[in-house]
């Protein structure tokens, strides 16, 4: 039965050559307790069918290691074991760290138990709640235990859902309050009747208190989240789930208790959460950066001060559907600086119609020479952030760049003129005056007098 | 007639002029050949390298001249100084220097000798020292005559105060611009003497030569305006004045406004306007001077007086009225610093810190003149004896370069002419007087003898031109030129000598006296020979970028961590990454490591320098976003502790507190760098704020370690350091030179997960964080 899945696997990886949907690639590792493996096959399924390779390694296995000679051995890692206190020797907070800065995407658990993951989750901006105090909501009536809730996604949510559903996503998990991160971006949030605390503790009493004291310290509301991305400044993505049940095969299959019939949300948000960190949804890529004087098409690698520059930006979307990079016209909001030290001049980058992916730009280079540089900062909650950066000169007009004649320095010119005039006059009365040299000697010898 | 010692009889007058102008030709070459070769010390004993930190922008500069053509240059923007604001080289540079550089390399390769242009460089300026030898010489032939011309010669070409600044390699303006200051003035006064409108025209010609080469202009600019106002004063006016001044003063202005740098000032600066002023109290005096030839003296007088009042008081007002208005630009703050040498330090921590502007030790007087300063008053007073036009302008050249001399250490560069001229002056009369061979003819009256004094001053006129070229050849010459005294007396300066006649009143009796001056006089001069070699070896031919320590058995140890450490830079950087360093080290990394740096020795913008020196002795959480703002990729910072090196960082940090200071004196006071005791401290006593500060924990990150759990010793401020050194968390250590002198860290890039790196270090570190809590939004519970 083994080797046969082996081979399938491989068959799949082979086909998934061809097939994979990410845009960074399509090996994923999968940490999960080998007991566990099976809870969540529809959810590996899933993955396969899109495409990726995914090798399973146990906790505590040694093989295969997660970052070999300093190079990621995976470009996606998934974290299911939520509940396992002690990690083999290379998965370490520390070690998942380095993997983001090697643009490895993560899909980590968190459960209600302290892991080494919680202490992590920290690092990201997440303020996980203490230990076994799981989300516990009492509406909508139902069946169900207090702390498996379904949750609607709203509309406001996150852009990260995109195929919106109002099929209920069953969780069940801890949640997080976000911190002021700005590279959080919320998937999915806690229902707002929500509240985090022990299972049987929490008496009614004991919350209003808490609730009285101001909400510090208290886990509760839709300010918590359950599900949350983050995107690193080097462009990795991390998707922190409150609970690894929400891929289980139990949750995608279970009906609502009170609507028979109606499916769980949970498939389809977990194809969500997969295509956002896997980077095939919202990603976006700066193909290139043109710059020019107007009327030309050359870029210099200096512009004079108040020349009239254009600038053009060609901006690809990734089209998961065939793998190919797509111009991308849809921005509506993208903005140009041109600074140095600060902006000098900040405009909107509007597209240009009829080009596809093109953004283009015309301003007047400020009247202060130095080194400058085109800065296109687009980052938006979900979207790859765009950062492009190009240095380029403004310097003073040439010597021979300046107006030749200024009609205010007339009376300069007048006065070169005149004294030429004069000069040359007075040189010819000189010359002319040469013969009265006898009528000047009695001057002179009155002088002496 | 009798003399002290037989001078041949039977030699014609021409063979002993033509013998007299060969000797002063050898003479002169001799001493442009000891000029140019005692200024080759720091060749030999370096390397051809170019030295300190000018000169290296100038040669950059040159480098860009060469390669690509004088219009290019002229309309360079370097991008990369002043990072990022750049800097408009041509119009920010005196191009003097690099033009001449540029006209003889293509001159020489023209002619198909492909010298490198870092040789003429190098070169330049101990070939122009030659020249300042040949324009001294001429200057003090107009003094007094050709002997004493070419002592001073022999002075100003290896007179220390000179070569500090002119030494192969030290590739900077003043190089060229001692020549042309002296030249210039030959030029002046030569107009002067002969109302010369083509000696007007080739002084301004020279002094637009100046202007285009060195700042330093503005002591001529002020010196013959000063001349000429003295004359005037004196009632020494003359149609020649008149003339000469009006060539110079109107071609010379006209001319030095070409100089993009300099543009308008001429016409719109305080500095200027002293020549301005001269030149229209000349056309009044001039107009006064023809009025009078036509109406009566009495009528003259009242028309005098009214119009000296109202053109006095006119000029004034004009004056104070455009000066208010910001028409003539108030003085500048180096120029408030020459008259008030406390006012820098209050006012412009910047140009206090450069320590060329400090006062002058008295010592360093005698370092770089040494007997000549002793002669120079003598000299002076000598000139007061007679005091033509020319020679008001020694003794009032004397006063004015003294003082500025004693007020600023580099117009030391300014005083050292004229000391050579005067001493000359005194020595060539000393030695007229001493060699002398016509003895006086004993008198019966021996009251008519006059004190020593009188003797040695009024033998100037009354000695019939007594030759003296140079040490050794003084007697020979002598005797020869002495006997056709009266045939020579036409370029001899003093005219009055053939009045003397036969009959001789005063002098020397007898050889043992003048033995025993001439003998002094020889040693004197010997010993300055030698001191002057022995102060060029040890202390001017240092090129700065390499050091050079001797071993205990004199072994020589070069020590070459600058370069190596710019080299690395060079190598193994991007190339357009940004180093950050104190601005004395700008111009030698944009020179040897070619990359851009925020802050460069040309200090005009002080806000720039005082962001730097805010980032430097700020804590590392609060320099780190000025860093990132500047797009600083590396730090380079000059650390002398380990090896004794007493120039480096630490020891001018106060000055990077000041000038922060100056511009932000809410976030940075220097108060908070010293110690409770008020001492300046880097060991465990040190402030707070001084171990936080960046420049200590980059100076002393890891100083710790080298000692091996040891006691730290810092050698260049003598105390011992903490056993824990200080921790880096927003820099990363680049790279340490041999010597530890040169240490560069990278600035890290922001944390990918947004914390501050401070966190993200500890976290790596595997410290925990505290546990959080939501942050109260004081927001309803249910929205």
């Amino acid at each position: 039965m083994f080797p046969l899945k082996k081979l399938i696997i491989l068959a799949v990886g082979l086909f998934g050559l061809t097939s994979a949907k990410s845009s960074t690639g399509n090996s994923v590792l999968v940490v999960v307790e080998a007991a566990q493996k099976d809870d969540f096959s529809i959810f590996f399924d899933g993955m396969r069918d899109q495409g990726y390779e995914l090798t399973f390694r146990g906790p505590k296995e040694e093989a295969p290691l997660l970052i070999e000679y300093d190079e990621p051995k995976f470009a996606h890692v998934i974290v299911l074991a939520s509940d396992t206190k002690n990690f083999a020797k290379d998965i370490t907070p520390q070690s998942l760290i380095s993997l983001t800065h090697l643009k490895t995407n993560l899909i980590l658990g968190l459960s209600t138990k302290q892991t080494p993951l919680t202490s992590l989750a920290s690092e990201f901006g997440l303020i996980p709640p203490p230990p076994g105090t799981p989300l516990i909501s009492y509406f909508p009536k139902r069946e169900e235990p207090s702390t498996l809730i379904p949750i609607t996604p709203k509309v406001q949510d996150s852009a990260v859902l995109q195929s919106r559903n109002n099929h209920p996503i069953w969780f069940s998990g801890s949640p997080h309050a976000l911190g002021n991160n700005p590279l959080l971006v919320p998937i999915l949030r806690a229902p707002v009747e929500s509240f985090a605390s022990e299972v049987d503790g929490g008496s009614p009493d004991a919350i209003v208190d808490s609730a009285d004291k101001g909400g510090e310290g208290f886990w509760a509301g839709s300010q918590l989240g359950v599900v949350t991305g983050f995107q690193t400044l080097d462009g990795a993505r991390v998707t922190w789930v409150g609970g690894v049940d929400v891929f289980s095969d139990e949750y995608i299959q279970k009906q609502s208790s009170k609507r028979r019939g109606v499916q769980s949300g949970n498939r389809q948000f977990a194809h969500d959460v997969v295509a956002w960190t896997f980077q095939e949804s919202l990603v976006l890529r700066i193909d290139k950066v043109e710059h020019h004087r107007v009327n030309t098409t050359e870029p210099r690698d200096q512009y004079t001060i108040k020349d009239q520059l254009e600038f053009n930006a060609y901006i690809s979307k990734f089209n998961p559907k065939n793998r190919k990079w797509e111009p991308f016209s849809a921005l509506k909001d993208l903005q140009l600086e041109f600074t140095m030290l600060d902006p000098h001049i900040r405009t909107s980058l509007p597209a240009v119609s009829g080009t596809p992916g093109k953004y283009s730009a015309n301003f007047r280079a400020p009247d202060r020479h130095g080194v400058f540089k085109f800065v296109v900062d687009y980052k938006r909650k979900g979207w790859t952030a765009l950062h492009s950066s190009t240095t380029v000169a403004v310097v003073p007009p040439r010597h021979d760049g300046y107006p030749r004649f200024l009609s205010a320095a007339w009376p300069y010119y007048a006065g070169a003129i005149s004294t030429s005039v004069g000069f040359f006059l007075f040189s010819a009365f000189w010359l002319a005056g040469e013969v009265r040299e006898s009528w000047k000697r009695p001057g002179k010898a009155s002088k002496i007098e | 007639m009798s003399t002290a010692y037989a001078v041949p009889t039977d030699l014609p007058p021409s063979t002993v002029k033509n013998a007299a102008s060969l000797l002063r030709i050898v003479a002169l070459s001799l001493i442009s050949g000891a000029a140019i070769a005692s200024r080759l010390f720091a060749v030999i004993n370096f390397e051809s390298i170019i030295h300190e930190f000018d000169p290296w922008f100038n040669y950059r500069a040159t480098r860009v001249l060469a390669a690509k053509g004088f219009y290019e240059f002229w309309n360079w923007f370097d991008p990369t100084a002043w990072y990022p604001l750049g800097r408009v080289v041509g119009g920010t540079v005196y191009p003097g220097l690099m033009a001449t550089s540029g006209v003889i390399y293509n001159i020489l390769h023209a002619i198909n000798l492909p010298v490198d242009i870092r040789n003429i460089c190098v070169l330049l300026a101990p070939g122009f020292s030659a020249l300042t030898a040949w324009s001294t010489y001429m200057f003090t032939k107009e003094m007094k005559d050709p002997s004493a011309g070419l002592l001073a010669a022999a002075f100003i070409g290896i007179a220390p105060g000179y070569i500090s600044r002119s030494v192969a390699g030290s590739y900077d303006n003043e190089a060229i611009a001692i020549f042309l200051l002296m030249f210039t003035f030959y030029c002046w006064i030569k107009a002067l003497k002969q109302g010369s409108a083509l000696f007007g025209t080739i002084a301004a010609v020279f002094y637009f030569y100046m202007v285009a080469a060195w700042g330093g202009y503005v002591f001529i600019t002020n010196m013959i305006p000063l001349h000429a106002l003295v004359l005037v004063l004196m009632g020494r006016f003359s149609d020649r004045l008149y003339v000469a001044y009006s060539s110079w003063y109107a071609i010379g202005t006209l001319a030095s406004m070409q100089v993009p740098f300099v543009g308008f000032q001429p016409v719109s600066t305080s500095e200027h306007m002293g020549a301005l002023g001269v030149f229209g109290l000349l056309q009044i005096v001039a107009f006064g001077q023809l009025v009078r030839s036509h109406v009566s003296s009495q009528q003259f007088q009242k028309l005098l007086q009214v119009s000296v009042v109202v053109i006095g008081l006119l000029g004034a007002f004009a004056f104070a009225f455009l000066t208010y208005n910001g028409k003539i630009a108030p003085w500048t703050g180096r120029f408030y610093s020459l008259w008030d040498t406390g006012y820098a330090k209050k006012y412009i921590p910047i140009i206090a810190s450069v320590s060329e502007h400090q006062p002058t030790a008295w010592p360093s007087f005698f370092m770089d003149l040494q007997f000549l300063i002793f002669a120079f008053p003598a000299g002076v007073i000598l000139c007061f004896r007679e005091l033509r036009d020319e020679h008001l302008f020694v003794i009032i050249y004397a006063v004015m370069a003294s003082y500025f001399a004693g007020v600023m250490v580099r117009l030391m560069l300014t005083l050292t002419p004229v000391v050579c001229v005067a001493s000359a002056i005194a020595l060539s009369n000393l030695l007229d007087t001493y060699i002398d061979p016509t003895e006086p003819t004993p008198v019966e009256d021996d009251t008519k003898s006059e004190s020593e004094a009188s003797t040695v001053g009024t033998n100037g006129s009354n000695a019939p031109a007594a030759q003296a070229p140079s040490g050794k050849k003084i007697k020979k010459a002598a005797a020869a030129v002495n006997v056709s005294g009266s045939a020579l007396s036409d370029f001899v300066a003093a005219t009055k000598a053939t009045e003397s006649g036969s009959k001789v009143k005063k002098g020397i009796f007898g050889l043992d006296v003048r033995a025993v001056v001439v003998f002094n006089t020889i040693g004197l001069l010997a010993f300055f020979v030698l001191h002057c070699t022995w102060t060029t070896a040890m202390a001017y031919s240092s090129p700065s970028v390499v050091l050079a320590s001797s071993g205990p058995d004199g072994s020589q140890h070069i020590i070459d961590d600058f370069r190596e450490a710019y080299y690395w830079l060079r190598q193994n950087t991007a190339e357009d990454a940004v180093v950050m360093s104190w601005w004395d080290y700008g111009y030698q990394i944009a020179g040897m490591a070619d990359r851009p740096t925020l802050v460069d020795n040309n200090t005009w913008n002080n806000t720039h320098i005082a962001t730097v020196g805010k980032a430097m002795s700020s804590s590392e959480e609060n320099a780190y976003p000025i860093l990132r703002k500047h797009d600083v990729e590396y730090i380079l910072v000059i650390f002398g502790g380990l090896i004794g090196y007493s120039g480096d960082d630490i020891n001018k940090f106060l000055w990077m507190v000041r000038i922060a200071q100056g511009v932000w004196p809410d976030e940075i006071q220097e108060s908070n760098y010293f110690t409770n005791t008020g001492e300046y401290r880097v060991d465990d006593r040190a402030s707070k704020t001084m171990k936080e500060s960046l420049m200590y924990k980059m100076s002393y990150y890891r100083f710790a370690d080298l000692f091996g759990g040891g006691q730290g010793t810092d050698r260049v401020r003598q105390q011992s350091l903490p056993k824990v050194g200080p921790t880096l968390d927003y820099l990363d250590e680049a790279f340490t030179s041999e010597n530890w002198i040169v240490r560069i860290y990278q600035v890290k890039k922001e944390d990918p997960l947004g914390r501050d790196l401070k966190s993200a270090n500890a976290f790596s570190e595997g410290k925990k964080r505290k546990r959080g809590k939501p942050t109260s939004r004081r927001r309803a519970l249910v929205q």
